[in-house]
């Protein structure tokens, strides 16, 4: 008999031996147009949780929320922005790039995530995102483990992806955890939106499910 | 032929499926606003406790202590009388209001070998709307209707008993039924009956099915006729001789009567249900329920008249004479009766009253069924029904005003969006902007951050707000800005900065007048 798994990755990598119809098919992706997030994991995964932490100031995390609006555009897919702290500027986009947009204004962090719980569960939308950048401290320290993991189960169910933008690791049942530490200078205020798209580079800190693009080749 | 729709004990029936905490209990429906009020109608459960018809009240108690005493509401009658004239258009557009609770139907043409079908589906339908009914088919409309009050009726919630016909003659017809006369079931009693056979029907069945004067009947019970078979077979003639006209209608009404036309029913041309409650409500449950009834009976009449709905517009009317109202506008016109409630049940929940509610009004609006098809390429909403439903469900949660698509507003005032509903259909991408964004999109602090500033030699060399501070090691600027200058109320100026912290960060710093803002950071 086999010697007992010694951590977590060595336990999924025995069920999966063991259970192999159990093991889920690898997700669509959704890509994003930032050729970083694209090329490495393929883009972000639908039904499923993706993290993104912005750990430093004007890293990049609403230049990356905007190129997903742009992108989701290109192919008319309906976005939820769930904005935990009512802090996006629809100003910094471009006009057409907001038609498919659904803009919850909120000002505390529990009914932005009961209103993305409800969203997630939507079939009518490509992809939610959850901003919950400024969020205060306290009010993220109390949001339990679960919450997240209910948030995992509502999209499952259907074909959206769920981004979390978040300043710090957070969600647990994320699938796929970006974060940018890049503090961006003044002078990037000189440069063409797309130039730094193309240069966005967010560390990979998690990906569980591989994706059909790129399968298990992760940087 | 023709078809008659029967409901025993109409009034009681009216009152209590408005009542669904009633279930099984005993109940009874005492005559009106009169000094000695007495049982008019009860149901099994009162029966079996013994109470009859024509008991006063405490007598009644008295029998069955738990017994459940109503008067009759004429609201819940004309509900449930316009639920069966609904029911009666899904078989036929002739029908006829013959009675409380008798809906005649002018089958001609119908598919003779389905005729059975179509009145089981009836009586299905009744049931869904929560009435008991039974239904005869035959040659004659009171035929028909001889046959409806024959006809066994399906044990439900709150079965009620009939004083008539007598579960004996029943059992004959069901005997019957095996030779000419059929049901809908031959192994069980069936809520339909179609008299193929007249004479062998009409034959057993007791003398009082055809209303006889009580004068008359004690002169023919003295003579032994206690049939409509005894009394048919005595001639014609000599019962005229005797007893005048009286006696030629009460012999006609005992062969069958004639094959009369119908007073037509004028279809609704509008589809609303209104109902006053005798006892205010002050919770959710009893007040869906009711609408529940009223949507049941509507999407009836709406699937006759061939339309869907594409608005629902509820008033509710309070104790204190106040009224709310709301109007909803569905994504999608519809007839599906869960579409519609769950529109209605979504909007109650959140609803908040200062006092109870005495009446309730709803309204469909009519609409021709959608029968465009989508494009190939068009993006509309899988579901629509759903996706109304999930907004309701969010407005709720943050208010009205803080859902919706943005659109950026004609003007250089910072900040000027407005939120407007969701797009039903994507519109294609626009070309490519001539001018390209540059930098990164700011974040916004609403309101902005107040910001206190150091200065050395003229220049701004430290920041702080509650939320941000530290040294500023670059700034550009300021920049000017100012708008609506010919307008004293909504004019506005203000000088931009755009800063960045020796730790890190891109800000854009505002003065107003004196006062230095931070009003977003670069991200």
């Amino acid at each position: 008999m086999a010697a007992p798994p010694t951590n977590l990755t060595a336990l999924r990598q025995l069920l999966s031996e063991r259970f192999p119809q159990a093991v889920r098919a690898p997700a669509s992706a959704l890509l994003t147009g930032i050729p970083c997030v694209d090329e490495t994991v393929g883009g972000l995964p639908r039904h499923a949780v993706t993290e993104l932490v912005c750990s430093t100031p004007s890293c990049g995390g609403q230049l990356f929320v905007a190129q997903l609006l742009a992108a989701t555009r290109a192919h008319r897919l309906r976005v939820a922005l769930v904005d935990g702290t009512d802090s996006f500027d629809p100003g910094s986009c471009l006009a057409d790039d907001l038609v498919h947009v659904i803009w919850v204004r909120c000002d505390h962090t529990d009914p932005a995530l009961q209103v993305t719980d409800l969203l997630a569960r939507d079939a009518n939308l490509g992809l939610v995102v959850l901003d919950l950048r400024h969020a205060p401290e306290a009010e993220l320290r109390r949001i339990p483990n679960r919450q997240w993991y209910l948030l995992q189960r509502a999209v499952e169910a259907t074909d959206l992806a769920l981004v979390i933008v978040t300043p710090r690791a957070l969600v647990s049942s994320a699938q796929l955890r970006l974060e940018l530490t890049r503090a961006q200078g003044i002078a990037t205020l000189e440069e063409g939106r797309l130039t730094l798209v193309s240069s966005m580079a967010p560390t990979l800190q998690r990906q569980r499910l591989s994706t059909p693009s790129l399968g298990s080749a992760v940087a | 032929m023709f078809a008659v729709l029967h409901l025993a004990d109409f009034a009681l029936q009216a009152v209590l499926r408005t009542e669904p905490a009633i279930g099984l209990r005993p109940a009874a429906l005492f005559s009106g606003h009169v000094r000695k009020s007495l049982v008019i109608s009860i149901n099994s459960a009162a029966r079996a406790s013994g109470v009859e018809l024509g008991m006063t009240a405490p007598q009644a108690v008295a029998r069955c202590p738990p017994l459940v005493i109503r008067a009759p509401l004429p609201a819940a009658e004309k509900e449930a009388r316009a639920a069966l004239l609904a029911v009666g258009f899904t078989l036929s557009p002739l029908i006829e209001d013959t009675a409380p609770g008798v809906c005649t139907i002018d089958l001609k043409g119908a598919d003779a070998e389905k005729l059975v079908a179509f009145a089981q589906a009836a009586v299905d339908e009744l049931t869904r709307v929560g009435l008991t009914s039974t239904a005869g088919i035959a040659s004659t409309p009171l035929l028909a209707l001889y046959a409806a009050r024959t006809a066994f009726r399906r044990p439900t919630d709150g079965d009620l008993t009939r004083d008539r016909p007598a579960a004996a003659s029943a059992h004959a017809i069901t005997k019957k039924s095996t030779s000419k006369n059929t049901l809908a079931s031959p192994l069980k009693p069936a809520a339909v009956v179609h008299v193929t056979d007249p004479a062998s029907f009409l034959s057993p069945l007791p003398l009082s099915a055809a209303d006889p004067s009580m004068e008359l009947s004690g002169v023919l019970a003295s003579w032994g006729v206690r049939t409509l078979g005894d009394l048919t077979a005595l001639p014609r003639d000599e019962i005229v001789r005797r007893f005048g006209a009286e006696g030629l209608a009460l012999w006609q009404r005992a062969a069958g009567g004639s094959n009369r036309p119908l007073h037509p029913v004028v279809p609704p041309q509008t589809f609303s249900a209104e109902m006053e409650f005798e006892q205010e409500i002050e919770t959710l449950e009893p007040l869906l329920f009711i609408l529940r009834r009223f949507l049941e009976r509507l999407a009836l009449e709406l699937q006759t008249a061939h339309s869907v709905a594409a608005e629902l517009e509820f008033t509710l009317k309070l104790e204190d004479d106040t009224t709310h109202s709301l109007r909803l506008r569905l994504p999608e016109p519809t007839l599906d009766l869960e579409i519609l409630f769950r529109a209605l049940h979504t909007h109650l929940e959140s609803l908040r009253t200062e006092k109870s509610i005495a009446a309730v009004q709803l309204r469909l609006t009519p609409t021709r069924p959608l029968v465009r098809q989508q494009g190939l390429f068009e993006t509309g909403l899988l579901d629509p029904h759903g996706f109304a439903e999930t907004m309701a469900r969010v407005m709720a949660l943050v208010g009205p005003d803080h859902v919706g698509t943005p659109e950026l507003e004609d003007t250089h005032r910072p900040d000027a969006v407005k939120l407007v509903a969701p797009h039903a259909v994507i519109p294609p991408p626009a070309n490519a902007p001539v001018h390209p964004l540059l930098g990164l999109p700011l974040r916004r602090f609403r309101p902005p951050l107040a910001a206190r500033l150091e200065f050395t030699e003229g220049r701004a060399t430290y920041l702080w707000t509650e939320q941000v501070h530290g040294d500023i090691s670059v700034q550009q600027g300021p920049w000017p800005k100012s708008g609506h200058w010919w307008q004293n109320d909504r004019a506005w100026a203000r000088l931009e900065w755009d800063i960045e912290l020796a730790g890190g960060g891109v800000y854009r710093l505002l003065r107003v007048g004196e006062v230095y803002f931070l009003e977003g950071e670069y991200d």
